[in-house]
């Protein structure tokens, strides 16, 4: 991914994402087991405090988070994505994270206004 | 999930939605879940259905998100929120599957500023 950014005050940062959104994750669902009646709080609660925590940084984007809770079970599952945008300015960041039962992907795409 | 109803100059969910059914279908469609395909079936749908989209209405940024599970009990939940123009942008997300597998793709539009 190229570093080209305008200024620090205006870029998507991915470092300082990744780590919101891992935060979020591990807060959320933490060390829980996969459990079918809270699936939806959680992917809820995932997607809505990201958002709340990206739009707190105050930078001139509009923000697309997506997440996906899956059981452990071996079952496979495969993830693309694709983007038609400006791609100077645009950025995305995935976060992969996991525990005993579970696993959760997270999608950040942030786009310039 | 908003519905997105169709009106001048806002995203036309159901048109979106309905490339991308006819896009999945022509290239999953009749095929069993395969460990060492799956890989190329989700590149081409993504880049399939950013085509089609493009091709429809240039006047919008896309994101177009694919995720295939193969089909063996276990719990998949997925959700999106989105911070942005509700006027102009909007999202639509199809679900589908055949006898092995599950598809769902979620496609982002976010309007161009003139």
């Amino acid at each position: 991914m190229d570093e080209f950014q305008l200024s620090e005050e205006t870029a998507f940062v991915v470092d300082d994402i990744t780590t919101i959104i891992q935060d979020t994750v591990e807060t959320t669902i933490g060390s829980s087991a996969y459990q079918q009646n809270r699936i939806n709080q959680w992917t809820s609660s995932v997607v809505e405090t990201s958002l709340n925590q990206l739009s707190k940084l105050g930078k001139p984007f509009k923000y697309i988070v997506t997440c996906i809770i899956l059981q452990k079970n071996g079952a496979g599952l495969h993830t693309a994505s694709s983007c038609f945008w400006d791609n100077t300015m645009d950025r995305s960041c995935t976060v992969r994270w996991e525990n005993k039962t579970t696993y959760c992907i997270v999608c950040v795409f942030g786009l310039a206004v | 999930m908003e519905e997105f109803s169709g009106e001048e100059g806002s995203f036309n969910s159901e048109e979106a939605s309905n490339s991308v059914k006819e896009c999945i279908q022509s290239i999953i469609g009749e095929e069993s879940y395969r460990q060492d395909t799956v890989n190329q079936w989700t590149a081409k749908i993504v880049e399939q259905a950013l085509t089609l989209l493009v091709k429809q209405t240039k006047s919008y940024k896309y994101i177009v998100s694919c995720a295939v599970m193969q089909k063996s009990g276990a719990g998949l939940h997925t959700a999106n929120s989105c911070y942005w123009d509700t006027v102009t942008d909007g999202s639509c997300t199809v679900k589908w599957e055949n006898r092995t597998m599950y598809c769902v793709v979620s496609v982002f539009a976010v309007a161009l500023t003139p």
